[in-house]
C-alpha cells in the first residue's frame, strides 16, 4: 500500500503527514498528531464521539478516509480555544454538569457547534433535534442540552 | 478503544465520471464507490466487505447537482448530501414522503455526510429513504464504461444488498417525476427506539379522482428481501371507491404478499401484522391528504 506525504489544516495549523489510504481521520487525529481529545467509541458512525468539523460541516472521523480530507480545514476540540478563557460552549458544559465520564464531551460540543454556527438562537427541541446523533452513555442529556442554551446566550451577547 | 482494522487498499480520486467507472471496470468486485463513506468505511472495518480499490467521487464536479429535471420534476447528482436534501424547499413541498424519510433520521452527521444515492446503492430492504423514493417512482441514471442509461428503481434491487449494477457502472443522479396532481402520500416505519434502523416501513402515494381510487402506489421495507411494491394490494384498491373498508382490505393483501425474516428486531410474525397495520394508517393518511 503506497504511503505518501499529506498536507492537513488542522485547527488554523498547517501539518505534513505521512498517511497510508486506509487511515481514518479521526486516527490520524490521536496517533499521528496526538490530538487526542477527538474519541475513538463505536467506530460505526453511530454514537458521535468522533465529531468534528471539516470545512464547518459536522464529521464522522472515524467514517473518514484522512486522505479524502488533505488540504480541507479541520476543527478539533483542541483547537475551539487557545488556553484560558475556554469556548462559551466548554466554559457552559463545565458550568452546568453537562460532563459526567466525560466521553462523548469533545463531540459533543464539536456537534454543538455547528448547530449554533447555523442557528445561534436554538429551541430545546432543536438542540435535541440537533445532537441527536451524539449518544451520551452517563444519559445527562438534560444538563448537555441546558449547556447547549447557555452557551448560545453567553454567544449572543458578544461571548466568544 | 484503537481505531483501524482496516485491510490496506489502494485508493483513487476520480475526477470525471469516465474515470470512475474506467476504475471499476477494471477492478470489478474488488473495488468500491467512496460517496460520503458513512457505510463503507464502517463495512471495510468489519471485515464485511473485502475491498482491495476505493474510488473517491467526491470530486467529480456536477455530483452535487439539484435541480428541475426538464420535465417538471426534480433530478440531482451521486454526491447531494441527504442534508441539503432535507432542506431544499422543493423536496419538503413537493415531496414530503421524501423529506419524512430522511427528516427522521436522527443522526445530523449522517445526513451532512451521506448521500440519497449511496443509501439507495447500499440495496438494505430496510432502507428508510429508498422506500420513500420506491413510491415516488424514482428513476435512477446510471453511467458504464459503454454509455449510460436510466433504471426504474424498480428494477434496481435484484437481491438482499445486490443491485442490477454490472461491472464498470455506478448511479450518478436520480430523478424524480413531476407528483401527480392531487395525490396524497404518507410515510411510516417502525422502529425499536427513534435512531435504529427500521423494523419496517411502507410508503404510498394515492390519487382519488370523484371518490374513485385511481392511482395507488404501496412500497414497502424490511419485508421482503428486497423492497417492493404490494401490487395486489395495489390492484385490489384501484378502481375502488376511497373508503376505510377498502383500505383495511388492501393492507391485508399487502401484508399477505410480505416475506419478512426474524432477526434481532422482529420476529416474522411480528411483522408480518405490522405490515397490515402500518399499510393501512399509511393508506388512511394518504386518503385525508389527496382529499384535502
Amino acid at each position: 500500500m503506497k504511503k505518501e506525504i499529506a498536507n492537513f489544516e488542522i485547527n488554523g495549523r498547517p501539518y505534513e503527514v505521512i498517511v497510508t489510504p486506509n487511515m481514518t481521520l479521526s486516527e490520524l487525529l490521536r496517533d499521528s498528531l496526538d490530538l487526542t481529545g477527538t474519541k475513538h467509541a463505536c467506530e460505526v458512525g453511530q454514537c458521535g464521539s468522533c465529531t468534528v468539523l471539516v470545512e464547518g460541516k459536522p464529521t464522522l472521523s472515524c467514517s473518514t478516509l484522512a486522505i479524502a480530507v488533505r488540504d480541507k480545514a479541520i476543527l478539533t476540540i483542541e483547537g475551539l480555544s487557545q488556553g484560558r478563557p475556554l469556548h462559551p460552549l466548554q466554559q457552559a458544559f463545565i458550568d452546568s454538569g453537562g460532563i459526567q465520564c466525560g466521553f462523548c464531551t469533545p463531540g459533543a460540543i464539536m456537534m454543538a457547534k455547528a448547530l449554533l454556527d447555523e442557528n445561534p438562537n436554538p429551541t430545546r427541541q432543536e438542540i435535541k433535534e440537533g445532537l441527536g446523533g451524539n449518544l451520551c452513555r452517563c444519559t445527562g442529556y438534560v444538563k448537555i442540552i441546558d449547556a447547549v442554551l447557555m452557551a448560545a446566550e453567553t454567544m449572543r451577547k458578544g461571548g466568544k | 478503544m484503537k481505531g483501524g482494522g482496516m485491510k490496506p487498499f489502494e485508493y483513487f480520486e476520480a475526477n470525471t465520471v469516465k474515470e470512475a467507472t474506467q476504475l471499476l471496470s477494471n477492478y470489478g468486485e474488488k473495488a468500491q464507490i467512496l460517496a460520503g463513506g458513512i457505510d463503507l468505511i464502517p463495512r471495510i472495518r468489519k471485515g464485511d466487505i473485502k475491498t482491495e480499490y476505493v474510488v473517491n467521487i467526491q470530486k467529480i464536479p456536477d455530483l452535487d447537482h439539484i435541480g428541475p429535471d426538464g420535465n417538471q420534476g426534480l433530478k440531482f447528482g451521486a454526491m447531494v448530501k441527504l442534508h441539503s436534501l432535507e432542506n431544499l424547499k422543493a423536496i419538503q413541498e413537493k415531496y414530503p414522503i421524501f423529506y419524512e424519510a430522511i427528516h427522521q433520521i436522527t443522526s445530523v452527521q449522517a445526513k451532512y455526510m451521506g448521500t440519497a444515492v449511496g443509501n439507495l446503492c447500499v440495496a438494505t430492504p430496510a432502507s428508510d429513504v429508498a422506500t420513500a423514493l420506491y413510491a415516488l417512482g424514482a428513476e435512477l441514471k446510471i453511467a458504464g464504461v459503454k454509455g449510460e442509461r436510466t433504471e426504474p428503481i424498480e428494477k434496481f434491487y435484484l437481491d438482499y444488498l445486490r443491485t442490477s449494477l454490472k461491472r464498470g457502472e455506478m448511479v450518478t443522479g436520480v430523478s424524480l417525476p413531476k407528483p401527480s396532481p392531487g395525490a396524497g402520500t404518507s410515510f411510516l416505519n417502525l422502529a425499536r427506539t427513534r435512531s435504529d434502523i427500521a423494523k419496517m416501513c411502507v410508503a404510498v402515494a394515492l390519487t382519488v379522482q370523484d371518490g374513485i381510487c385511481r392511482e395507488v402506489r404501496i412500497a414497502m421495507g424490511a419485508a421482503a428481501p428486497t423492497l417492493f411494491r404490494a401490487t395486489k394490494a395495489e390492484g385490489a384498491l384501484t378502481g375502488q371507491k376511497a373508503s376505510l373498508q377498502a383500505i383495511a382490505a388492501a393492507a391485508k393483501t399487502a401484508s399477505e404478499e410480505t416475506r419478512p425474516i426474524t432477526d434481532l428486531r422482529s420476529t416474522a410474525e411480528y411483522r408480518k401484522e405490522m405490515a397490515n397495520v402500518l399499510v393501512r394508517r399509511a393508506l388512511e393518511k394518504a386518503l385525508e391528504k389527496a382529499k384535502a
